[in-house]
């Protein structure tokens, strides 16, 4: 049976409404919490050069949690201020592999490759969505995707057995994270249904070809995926780790000095 | 590599050092650029390094206060703004290092003597960036006179430095519109916004007056720098420049400065003012400014925890010449 | 390779394809790949952009500006230039030598 196709917000109704949000805020919360932890860097990486490059693309992420957050408010949703800033932190979608704090340029590589490799795989089949926007938001943030990609590879490639002291760095950061970068393809109420619309891709489809993405850059750099490692799950239906009330608290730690102020 | 010959016969007494001078001279008195291969007196090389390497020091300092900020940015635009800033900074860190590097002394050792506090870096950035109106201000005001000098010495004689500052300042006129965003915001908004940055437009009004440096009276550099077309303009007249340009858009806000004596004189067609405590400015960039420690700190660690991550790249890349050598065999 | 800031590569940068690659600084890196991937956003992220090139600074070789002489014409060059040719004033000067019947027809 041909899948319907949603061409704007008034067009998508009850179930498939329901899914598309749900898979909005799984986008956009993991973008804008990530995105947030890159931005730690700034100022302060291993050399000019990285930092400024890390940098843009903390900006790309946040960017993107921008661009979803205003998709959401198409369907009714709070303005994505309003989801930032005064939204209860167990509403949050977000997978706890974008929550810890930056650590050290190990933690946020791996961090970041582990990251963008799903990214890059969930936007190919975000291109098909079902949901016009978002189709199209796809096409248009699929250039900056690919170079997130090509930057995260870069630096497993270059860390992952380089030295005695890189490779082990590398190889802690992979078994603290891995787990964690399991945990987002964790299922939720809607996702089955977010697949069967044709909305976003399928969880345990995804989560197969990330697996045999990551298995191969990890091993070409000397690093060993723990393949059998447990995900842990809870962030996608906002059971988050102790950082995010952190995290949460010095985002808004300005905003909420006048919450009805414009800043 | 376009690189500069080991200096020779640069110092005054040296052979031929006086016909080298005068055509030096003549050169930069038309207004030539000089670049990184031309003979240059030792002087030059000298003062530019130093000029260029306080300049790099300042930006990746002046990324800190800022920087500390990004996490508490009240709106992802300001959110976003505020990231490309720092990142800009950074990233003219980087420019001007190169600029430096070009005169003979490289990264690495610049990068040494800020970190074990050799280096000064301007006096703006030994200041805490107290409240999210501090950060507006310094957006603001701070860039404006960073401006007002960057637009001047990207006139300058030496042509690395000349050409990253014609970058920088196309960059700058981005912060200086944001800052001015920000603190626009703040002054028409609620009376909490206000207040607040009017007590950071009052906390920062004597570093901003000082961060032209020394008034002509006290500095110690001008004259040659003029000379050689290293600084087009002295500090004070730097200073009434920014005076001119900002004091009336400050009070358009409706905010006040924080100065008994600043009034313009219409005669004299120039602001007077309390003059700065210059013992103080000067002690304050030796590093004992209230945030000097922390910069300082925060830089050295980035150093440091940075320190196994360039040595493994380089390792990788000896790794990669090996394995290309090897099948050249 | 003592030096812990990595060394340096040039950087060029294309604006649209059809453009030559301009010269717009350099970057500290380990080695070529990662020279391109932190030229692009520290000389990309404003500007147009569609191709990179960076080369190993130890890999160019330049002119010195002392001999900066040796740009300088000894002679009169001009017969390498359109300018150095009055074929308009020649022409002109033979159609009105010519007699009237070998003149195009008037209309």
């Amino acid at each position: 049976m041909a899948l319907t196709q949603y061409d704007s917000a008034e067009h998508i109704k009850g179930d498939a409404r329901a899914a598309l949000i749900d898979l909005l805020y799984r986008l956009g919360d993991d973008d804008l919490v990530i995105g947030h932890r890159h931005t730690e860097w700034t100022g302060l990486a291993p050399i000019l050069e990285a930092d400024i490059a890390f940098s843009s693309i903390a900006q790309d992420q946040i960017g993107q949690a921008q661009a979803y957050y205003t998709l959401l408010h198409e369907l009714g949703e709070p303005d994505p201020d309003s989801l930032v800033f005064d939204r209860d932190c167990r509403a949050f979608r977000c997978a706890s592999l974008c929550v810890f704090e930056k650590r050290t340029w190990a933690f946020s590589t791996v961090r970041h490759y582990l990251y963008d490799a799903c990214k890059e795989l969930k936007l190919a089949a975000l291109i098909e969505s079902t949901y016009t926007p978002l189709a199209k938001l796809t096409r248009k943030l699929r250039g900056e995707q690919k170079y997130h990609v090509m930057h995260g590879r870069m630096w497993i490639s270059r860390l992952g057995n380089a030295t005695e002291e890189s490779h082990g760095l590398m190889q802690s950061a992979v078994d603290a994270l891995f787990p964690h970068a399991l945990g987002l393809f964790e299922q939720t109420e809607h996702s089955e249904k977010t697949a069967a619309f044709g909305l976003g891709p399928d969880e345990a489809t995804l989560c197969d070809a990330w697996r045999e993405t990551v298995t191969g850059t990890l091993t070409e750099s000397g690093l060993q995926p723990p393949l059998d490692a447990e995900p842990i799950y809870g962030g996608r239906r906002g059971e988050h780790i102790g950082a995010m009330t952190e995290l949460l608290d010095a985002m808004r730690k300005v905003h909420k000095l006048d919450p009805t102020a414009k800043w | 590599m376009v690189q500069n010959r080991v200096p020779q016969n640069d110092r005054p007494g040296d052979p031929g050092y006086a016909e080298c001078l005068s055509a030096f001279e003549a050169r930069v008195a038309r207004g030539d650029k000089v670049e990184p291969g031309d003979w240059m007196p030792g002087a030059y090389r000298q003062q530019l390094i130093r000029l260029i390497h306080v300049h790099a020091n300042s930006e990746i300092c002046g990324a800190l206060p800022e920087g500390g900020w990004i996490p508490h940015a009240p709106s992802l635009k300001r959110k976003l703004a505020l990231v490309a800033k720092v990142q800009d900074e950074v990233g003219h860190a980087q420019l001007l290092y190169r600029a430096a590097e070009t005169l003979g002394k490289s990264r690495e050792e610049m990068i040494d003597e800020l970190i074990t506090g050799k280096a000064k870096y301007s006096n703006v950035f030994h200041y805490h960036a107290e409240t999210w109106a501090d950060v507006a201000t310094i957006a603001w005001l701070i860039d404006a006179g960073a401006i007002v000098n960057q637009r001047m010495m990207a006139e300058g004689s030496y042509g690395p430095y000349a050409r990253a500052l014609k970058r920088i300042c196309y960059e700058e006129a981005f912060h200086l519109t944001h800052g001015y965003d920000m603190c626009i915001t703040l002054a028409t908004g609620s009376k909490l916004q206000h207040d607040m940055l009017q007590d950071a437009v009052n906390r920062w009004w004597k570093p901003i007056m000082m961060f032209h440096g020394p008034s002509d009276g006290v500095s110690t550099h001008t004259d040659q720098l003029m000379r050689w077309r290293i600084k087009l303009k002295t500090n004070d007249e730097q200073r009434q420049e920014f005076l001119k340009q900002y004091v009336p858009k400050v009070h358009e806000l409706g905010l006040t400065l924080p100065d008994p004596n600043l009034r313009f004189d219409e005669e004299a067609d120039a602001w007077r003012y309390t003059e700065p405590d210059w013992d103080e400015f000067m002690n304050v960039i030796r590093g004992n400014g209230p945030a000097s420690a922390l910069r300082l700190r925060a830089r050295r660690m980035a150093h440091e925890d940075g320190a196994w991550v360039r040595r493994a790249l380089e390792a990788a890349a000896r790794g990669n010449r090996a394995t290309v050598n090897q099948n050249d065999e | 390779m003592s030096d812990t800031q990595w060394p340096v590569f040039e950087v060029f940068h294309q604006q649209a394809r059809g453009e030559p690659h301009v010269h717009v600084g350099s970057v500290h890196a380990s080695d070529a790949e990662v020279a391109l991937l932190m030229a692009k956003e520290q000389f990309g992220r404003r500007q147009a952009c569609v191709n990179f090139w960076v080369v190993p600074a130890d890999a160019i070789t330049a002119t010195a500006y002392d001999d900066v002489d040796i740009f300088e014409h000894g002679t009169d060059k001009s017969y390498r230039e359109a300018y150095g040719y009055e074929t308009t004033r020649r022409v002109r000067a033979q159609t009105t030598k010519r007699p009237r019947s070998l003149r195009p027809p008037e209309e």
